[in-house]
């Protein structure tokens, strides 16, 4: 491990977020609807300037209303998703860990389906719901994964992927058995699904809970990186093990729970972004966290421009894009480190 | 600049269609209405799912984002302002030739507020997602959602929808002529005892319908009864229990009509459906598949249907042809 430097964290999260930068203006300009530069760029200056009260313009509308709201959505999804999953791979010391295969995912989706069902159309009764069950999801899969009062690492990943079959298996009956039509909208709930703006109240939940977790995580990565060496090791380094164990847990399942009440279940994320990140920055926590959650938003913000550009006017399940062209990635990301 | 004072026009113009009370700062609503000549407040309506809505009057710009709604507008006369459609909106083939703002399920939002529409219109049962209405309140785009479940649903589904784009007497009109066919369908079908058939609407795996939904209705009206009876809307029906049920119709509505008589001579050798009576003695049922939008035209494939599915109630008319019996059967 390279040791860290201030100077050296400093320089890779600024070239990460110049990129952030680049693809969130590429993201802006790049859609359905041709916008051109030039009024992209009057667009933006007119609202920095603040006389956003020209706004009224489709442009305007378009850009502000439709693009910004859905990248910005993207940036906090990714961010939450590869932060979480970057956690819970140190956690089980498992490369395979992330939100999906620990069952939160599902569990929030078998959330958000059941509000669709009991408490259909009513506003942010959807989200709560997803957040509920996937905060509760997860609560019993830890439950479940302790062996002994100890909370044993095969058994937690046992039983996140068990809780997982269930949950789906589950969402599946529910969708057959169900009265109407609404079961499509169900399915792409299923997913991920980024087309949906977030109300603006819901936006500053989100945000405000985003950076309580992924703090929170970052607050015990120096610990992390201990507890990855071995836990009993790190015991005898005086790391207070159960309860980095315990935020990290909480602060990760907050993350998913959040990603997944605004976008459904968003797949592949947590556990590319944060294997890209360590291939690239190697697997010192304390660089690995703020990568991951601008690698997260990177990776997301590009998969939905692609969702909503290569079909237009018809769009792409931003999760199956995610897979098409990150698993090549990936890939080459591995190859690149084995030569 | 010219780009800048253009730019301004459009910013003018949206402002003049949007709701008073949004976005809308009392000064710029005077701007808004001196550019106007004739300035008329928006009317508060609740649409078929209970949302409130606040339209424009009157409506100028129209998306429609359902294909039985699509039809309404037509059949409404309100087609020129009708400014885009989605891409499953394919009746009257003119409404193929209107801008395409994507798929029903998932149009493209940046795609319908380019084309700067005072109202959206979204059938909430068929196809479309609440999601959709749901984003464009967000950008103050006015949506108006209809349902139907029943005959009389689509019925008064087209007299709102006149009211609410400001078509009353043509929606009058054309429910007067439904209602028509309607009760002519009924004399004519006094006598006669229900069929009892399997609505194919999917075959593999084979989905049909239950009994809340409007094709349910539609089958009452031409005579017929559904064998399957549940509260779920699009059931998935297992095949041991139509071969108990043994239907005495199958009743097909096929996009495309032209391959039905291979897909026929199919079913008689597939495991199953060659155990059943009504395929083996041929009892099958092909209409439109105009049967499957809630819209006006619903009402001739039922009654297509109905002549399939009871040919002696039709059997007193001159000959076979429809105009005959338009006026025919003078009670």
């Amino acid at each position: 491990m390279r040791t860290l430097t201030l100077n050296r964290l400093l320089w890779i999260c600024g070239a990460l977020l110049a990129v952030l930068f680049v693809v969130v203006v590429l993201a802006l300009k790049v859609g359905a609807v041709p916008i051109s530069m030039t009024d992209l760029a009057w667009n933006l200056v007119r609202v920095i300037v603040g006389r956003d009260t020209q706004l009224s313009s489709e442009y305007g509308l378009i850009i502000f209303g439709l693009r910004l709201p859905r990248i910005v959505l993207g940036i906090f999804v990714g961010a939450a998703l590869s932060v979480s999953g970057a956690g819970f791979q140190a956690l089980l010391r498992n490369p395979l860990a992330d939100p999906y295969v620990l069952g939160v995912s599902s569990g929030g989706s078998f959330g958000a389906i059941l509000a669709l069902i009991f408490l259909p159309y009513m506003p942010l009764v959807t989200p709560l719901a997803a957040f509920v069950a996937a905060t509760a999801t997860v609560a019993m899969v830890f439950f479940l994964g302790r062996r002994q009062g100890q909370l044993d690492n095969t058994t937690l990943l046992l039983a996140g992927v068990i809780t997982n079959s269930f949950f789906s298996a589950v969402i599946i009956f529910l969708m057959t058995t169900l009265k109407g039509g609404e079961d499509r909208g169900m399915l792409y709930w299923l997913m991920g699904d980024l087309s949906t703006p977030l109300a603006a109240s819901v936006r500053w939940m989100f945000g405000l809970g985003l950076i309580i977790g992924i703090g929170a995580i970052y607050t015990t990565a120096a610990d992390l990186n201990l507890i990855t060496m071995g836990e009993r090791e790190a015991m005898h380094l005086g790391v207070d093990v159960t309860r980095v164990k315990l935020v990290v847990y909480v602060s990760a399942s907050l993350l998913t729970g959040l990603a997944v009440s605004v976008s459904g279940a968003i797949g592949f994320v947590g556990l590319l972004v944060p294997h890209a990140m360590r291939l690239l920055f190697g697997s010192d926590y304390r660089v690995l966290i703020p990568t991951s959650a601008i690698g997260g938003a990177i990776a997301v913000v590009v998969a939905d421009t692609l969702a909503r550009k290569v079909v237009a006017p018809t769009e792409l399940p931003v999760g199956a894009v995610l897979a098409i062209f990150g698993a090549p990635f990936f890939l080459y990301l591995l190859r690149r480190r084995l030569a | 600049m010219g780009w800048r004072r253009l730019a301004l026009a459009l910013a003018l113009l949206v402002w003049a269609q949007f709701p008073a009370g949004g976005q809308t700062s009392p000064s710029q609503q005077t701007n808004a209405e001196r550019d106007k000549t004739t300035p008329l407040a928006p009317r508060m309506v609740t649409d078929e799912v209970g949302r409130h809505v606040e339209i424009p009057q009157p409506v100028r710009r129209i998306v429609s984002l359902a294909p039985n709604v699509t039809e309404m507008i037509y059949a409404l006369g309100a087609e020129s302002r009708l400014v885009g459609d989605s891409d499953a909106c394919d009746y009257p083939p003119d409404a193929q030739k209107k801008t395409k703002v994507g798929g029903p399920f998932t149009p493209n939002l940046e795609q319908i507020v380019a084309l700067k529409p005072d109202l959206v219109l979204i059938a909430a049962n068929s196809g479309n997602r609440r999601e959709t209405a749901d984003a464009l309140d967000l950008l103050h785009i006015p949506t108006y959602a209809t349902n139907a479940f029943t005959i009389e649903d689509i019925l008064k589904s087209i007299v709102d929808l006149g009211d609410v784009i400001g078509a009353t007497e043509q929606a009058r009109t054309v429910t007067a002529s439904m209602r028509a066919k309607m009760d002519q369908l009924r004399t004519k079908l006094a006598d006669t005892k229900p069929a009892h058939v399997l609505f194919v609407i999917w075959q593999e795996p084979l989905i049909s319908i239950g009994r809340n939904t409007f094709l349910a209705d539609a089958l009452r009206l031409a005579g017929a009864e559904s064998i399957i009876d549940t509260r779920q809307d699009w059931p998935h029906v297992n095949m041991e229990e139509v071969v108990h049920l043994q239907p005495e119709y199958l009743v097909f509505a096929p996009d495309h009509s032209s391959e039905m008589a291979t897909h026929l001579a199919a079913l008689r050798s597939t495991p199953g459906w060659r155990d059943l009576k009504a395929v083996q003695e041929n009892r099958v049922a092909v209409v439109s598949d105009a049967i499957n939008r809630p819209a006006p035209r619903l009402i001739d494939a039922v009654v297509e249907l109905a002549r399939q599915l009871h040919p002696e109630a039709f059997a007193n008319a001159p000959c076979g042809g429809g105009a005959s019996h338009a006026n025919g059967k003078a009670r």
